[in-house]
């Protein structure tokens, strides 16, 4: 279910487009945001509340490599291994790092903290290595660092 | 209005018309100028994607899609020269990276499109070594249509036929580039009234229909040009014949009528053909009172001493005829004139009736109504009512609509009756009260022509032969009026020369039959004249 709230900033987002549609990406990582996840029943009541056809809203979701169609892990750490990241040694980091989590690139850790990923560029390529966490960039990395970022993670 | 030359030849073509849509309109496309194309069909909007039907235009430095391509006035379009056979040799090579080919089990071989451009533009070695892409393989979309994701090339033909056509949007892309494949939402079936056309766009063997699937390969098919019967709107089908049998249906594009579609009830109704239940025999009921299989001859012999029985105590008048709304228009006529020349004013039409919209489906579930009622036929509730009255003791009936049209109760109203003859192709309730029944060949066993429901005459064709004794409705009528001694009638049906007489005895149908009429059907003059040139006769006649 979509909370009210959210539900709120949906409707607020559509006044802002031409055509309520336009405000599909920024309704998705609302719902997102709330539930980790959007579900096919939550692409249904999305596309109830915008006034499109669900399949419309589904082919967005499993468009962007950002919206996730099932439950999640509690955190993304995905190492950008591109060409100069690459070069700094991004793919060695990324093979000690899933020697560290205990689990390969796309398969979750077993206590659900934790996915590790490979990204292409995130424009981040003056300060390679480097890793988005979530939301956050991680760079100039080297392998100790990395390690100790990834462990804080709850 | 803007002209384009294709390979040299000149073409007109209306304002804003795409390349393809100036050769499709011209009648020239893969008829004279072949610009293969996956994703571009004339009825769907245009999606640009395939590439193959690239094509050089002169003043372009690079090769345009033909599809997507607006014709401007003196434009010059090459479409064989070698930078767009590598074009095409390109697109093919990359659509066959990932396609399974799996050919030799794949139901669509013989008519795939992904087949014929490989063979016309296919490279002869592989230059990829890795894996091809594994993907669902069988995927049950719904009640007719099964899903091979392997063998789809993404045209997105099928995803804007659901979005255009039927418009219930049940097929999408989802994923993106390498990882895209057709699904239907979670938990949604690919389930509407017109589902089966996405198999006969489908250029691959991506989707196809539970129906005809793996029945008999399509190149031991003979196509028969033909029309649907599943009610008024007479879309343009293939019917699709091997030993004397229909496989199925397919649509026959027919821009006047049906464009390129069909609905799945009317694709499946070819089974009633075949269908265990066809009458194979005549029937008569004996001195006990039950109903026996009779030689033909028999039977008409039976239906006349009965018929002549009643004009000889009672006159005429006292039976009734009613015509059935799937008859030809020339089974019609001849009904008009058996029930003139008996000299009944008891007569009239059944029409079923079910559901539309606003595509193809039609309300009146037989091909003919708008014949009937052009060639004047009354509705049958006239017969109905006066048999209730009970000034009817002979019925002579073509079809069982009669029965389900909701005229009658139940089929015991006629049981009182002192005769009722039926023609019919099918068993029905009819065999509780009728006296005989006589076997008739269904609108795939017959010539002749049909009228849909916006009057257009269209031609009707013998696809294959009945495996027992049945005749068309009209030369049943024929014999009975020759059995009869009714005057015109010689026992003989010839149902190009009864087309004829009709064209010239019924001012709408003038010059319209069965040879005049064409692939594409000719509109009745007026489909309303002939009713009321008769009108002055009475209510039925
Ligand atoms: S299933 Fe067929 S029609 Fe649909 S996109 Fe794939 S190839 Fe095209
Ligand atoms: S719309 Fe009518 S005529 Fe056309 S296929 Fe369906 S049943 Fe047959
Ligand atoms: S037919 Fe033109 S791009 Fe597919």
């Amino acid at each position: 279910m979509i909370s009210t709230g959210t539900r709120s900033k949906i409707e607020a987002e559509m006044e802002r487009y031409p055509q309520k549609r336009g405000a599909l990406l920024p309704a998705l990582y609302l719902v997102q945001a709330e539930h980790g996840y959007v579900s096919s029943d939550t692409v249904r009541e999305l596309a109830e509340i915008m006034g499109l056809h669900p399949v419309e809203v589904m082919e967005v979701v499993t468009f962007y490599n950002l919206f996730f169609d099932r439950p999640q892990p509690r955190h993304h750490a995905s190492v950008c291994t591109n060409l100069p990241c690459s070069l700094r040694g991004a793919r060695v980091l990324l093979a000690q790092l899933e020697e560290h989590v205990g689990s390969k690139v796309g398969e979750p850790t077993d206590d659900g903290r934790l996915v590790l990923g490979h990204e292409e560029c995130l424009g981040a390529c003056a300060f390679a290595p480097m890793m988005r966490v979530d939301d956050a960039y991680h760079e100039d990395l080297d392998l100790e660092h990395a390690k100790s970022i990834l462990d804080a993670l709850e | 209005m803007p002209t384009l030359t294709v390979d040299g030849r000149v073409i007109e073509t209306a304002e804003g018309k795409s390349i393809l849509e100036a050769l499709d309109d011209a009648g020239l496309l893969m008829n004279g100028v072949d610009v293969p194309h996956y994703c571009w069909h004339p009825k769907l909007s245009v999606d640009g994607s395939c590439r193959l039907c690239q094509v050089e235009v002169e003043g372009f430095p690079k090769l345009q899609i033909a599809c997507n391509t607006v014709v401007q006035d003196g434009m010059v379009v090459n479409t064989t020269s070698d930078r767009v056979r590598k074009a095409r040799e390109g697109v093919v090579e990359l659509l066959l990276i990932n396609h399974p080919l799996d050919c030799p089990i794949c139901d669509q071989a013989g008519e795939c499109k992904l087949q014929d451009y490989a063979f016309d533009y296919g490279v002869e070695k592989s230059r990829t070594r890795e894996p091809r892409r594994a993907a669902k393989k069988r995927v049950d979309l719904g009640p007719t249509i099964v899903f091979d994701q392997e063998r789809c090339i993404l045209c997105r033909r099928c995803v804007r036929f659901c979005d255009e056509v039927p418009k219930t949007r049940e097929l999408a892309v989802f994923g993106r580039g390498d990882r895209s494949v057709i699904e239907t939402f979670p938990g949604m079936e690919l389930d509407n009234p017109y589902s089966m056309n996405v198999a006969d766009i489908c250029p691959v063997g991506a989707l196809t229909t539970k129906d005809f699937r793996f029945k008999i390969r399509v190149w031991f098919l003979e196509d028969v040009e033909g029309l649907c019967t599943g009610c008024a709107n007479g879309c343009n089908i293939y019917l699709g014949i091997a030993n004397n049998k229909v496989y199925r249906y397919q649509p026959r594009r027919n821009d006047d009528v049906n464009e390129t579609w069909m609905c799945d009830a009317g694709r499946l109704s070819y089974r009633d053909i075949g269908a265990p239940d066809r009458l194979q025999y005549a029937y008569v009921r004996d001195a006990t009172g039950s109903l026996e299989a009779a030689g033909y001859e028999a039977a008409i012999g039976a239906a006349a001493r009965r018929l002549r029985a009643i004009i000889g105590s009672k006159g005429a008048g006292v039976i009734a005829g009613v015509a059935s709304a799937h008859a030809t228009n020339e089974d019609l006529f001849t009904f008009r004139r058996f029930i003139e020349a008996l000299g009944t004013e008891t007569s009239g039409v059944a029409v079923p009736k079910g559901d539309a919209d606003d595509l193809l489906i039609k309300a009146e579930k037989a091909a003919n109504a708008a014949g009937a009622r052009a060639l004047g036929l009354g509705d049958a509730s006239l017969v109905a009512d006066r048999i209730r009255s009970g000034g009817i003791d002979a019925l002579v009936c073509l079809g069982s609509d009669f029965l389900g049209t909701g005229l009658l109760a139940n089929v015991e109203e006629l049981a009182g009756l002192d005769t009722v003859i039926v023609l019919d192709t099918h068993k029905s309730e009819f065999s509780r009260v009728a006296h005989v029944i006589l076997p008739t060949r269904h609108a795939a066993e017959k010539h002749g022509t049909l009228t849909n429901a916006a009057g257009r005459v269209q031609r009707l064709r013998a696809a294959v032969e009945p495996a027992y004794e049945a005749h068309p409705d009209g030369a049943v009528l024929s014999h009975l009026g020759k059995a009869l001694g009714l005057p015109g009638f010689d026992g003989s049906y010839d149902v190009r020369a009864v087309s004829k007489a009709l064209a010239e005895s019924e001012p709408a149908f003038s010059g319209i039959h069965l040879d005049s009429v064409g692939d594409r059907g000719r509109v009745l003059i007026d489909p309303d004249a002939s009713q009321r040139d008769r009108e002055p006769e009475g209510p039925n006649l």
